[in-house]
């Protein structure tokens, strides 16, 4: 009897913190005023990872990747709103805070991303500034001399033409 | 030819090298605009993705399916917003010559963004869960979408025209603005007539 109480309560003792490793107890018992501020939080970090993204995109990266990740946030977002809406304070606050943890790590990657693209489209920019000025040199150079010697072959032509006498005809 | 029109030649030769070598550079300290029109565009799919089959004569207590769907051509990704609404047929429509939206309040939403170019869809079960009169009157007290239940009661006369109790249930483009950091209605609706016929 007792050692059929030990091993239970060692097979309790080692299962436990198992069980509380795998479902985790998140106790949400929110009221409209957190969970409004739940909401505003998440709002706050969507639209700044939206604003990163398009500066990212506008400097020339490929933002579809982040985008992807962003929409997880913007689905919990719009889920928490719902809830809101219908009285589920707990599950508005509970989706909230979840597209808020998203959004965070997104905003970290489109930083990242938007400093990768900037300094891309720096150095994008300076190769095609000294491609160009190399490129309008060359032309420019190469037309002179070129000008130069057709200008020579032109008059060394003109000048071994024989004259001859054409008569009128009449 | 005499040399002075060959210097000609030679001048608009080099000067169109040049141009041709300089374009790419030219082109991005002066922006070219563009003249293609920016847009989006929202649509409704019946069942089964197809613009056909859609909910009309819908009974109470059974599911029924739609898609709706979004397309972006505004040039830049985009953060749009679905909202969904549901009226009779004396609440307002959303009013598309002065860009207003429905003052009706949205039951549901999606959120989603777009790149430039791409599409979006996502699938909108509905079940009217609630609904009494159904002689004279129909008055709708519960409406599920996608799980989530919204209580209402939205009355609706017999129309005697058409023999029905007709509600709409529309959806309204919204697009965020970056400016004024708020959504904006997109001025772009669509809906769906459905006739409520008891259970």
């Amino acid at each position: 009897m007792f050692l059929s109480a030990c091993r239970s309560f060692l097979i309790f003792a080692l299962l436990f913190p198992l069980a509380l490793s795998v479902f985790p107890l998140e106790a949400y018992a929110a009221n409209p005023e957190e969970a409004t501020l739940a909401i505003e939080r998440a709002e706050d970090i969507v639209f700044s990872c939206y604003q990163v993204v398009l500066e990212a995109e506008s400097a020339g990266g490929d933002v579809s990747v982040l985008l992807a990740r962003l929409n997880d946030a913007a689905v919990l977002l719009a889920q928490a709103r719902v809830s809101y809406g219908i009285g589920d304070f707990d599950g508005a606050a509970r989706s909230a805070d979840l597209c808020y943890e998203t959004g965070v790590e997104v905003r970290l990657e489109a930083r990242g991303l938007r400093r990768l693209a900037m300094e891309e489209a720096t150095q994008r920019f300076r190769w095609m500034m000294i491609g160009s000025i190399v490129g309008v040199t060359i032309i420019v150079c190469a037309s002179l001399v070129g000008w130069l010697m057709f200008k020579r072959y032109y008059y060394r032509r003109i000048l071994e033409m024989k004259p001859e006498v054409v008569s009128s005809g009449s | 030819m005499d040399l002075e029109e060959y210097r000609t030649i030679f001048a608009v030769t080099s000067l169109l090298l040049t141009l041709i070598v300089a374009a790419p550079i030219i082109s991005m300290l002066i922006p070219i605009p563009t003249q293609t029109e920016r847009f989006s565009e929202l649509w409704i799919l019946g069942p089964n993705r197809m613009a056909e089959n859609y909910p009309f004569n819908v009974r109470v207590g059974e599911e029924y399916q739609v898609f709706v769907g979004v397309g972006n051509h505004v040039g830049s990704s985009s953060y749009y917003m679905v909202y969904v609404k549901f009226r009779n047929q004396t609440q307002p429509l959303p009013n598309l010559s002065n860009s207003t939206p429905s003052s009706l309040p949205p039951l549901y939403e999606f959120q989603f963004f777009i790149t430039d170019g791409g599409t979006w869809e996502a699938p909108l079960t509905f079940t009217f869960l609630e609904v009494s009169g159904l002689e004279y009157s129909c008055l709708v007290h519960r409406l599920m979408i996608n799980d989530a239940v919204f209580s209402m009661d939205s009355p609706s006369k017999w129309d005697p025209e058409n023999e029905g109790f007709y509600y709409q249930l529309f959806f309204e483009l919204w697009l965020y603005d970056v400016t004024s950091r708020s959504f904006q209605f997109h001025n772009r609706f669509v809906g769906i007539w459905l006739n409520v016929t008891g259970s």
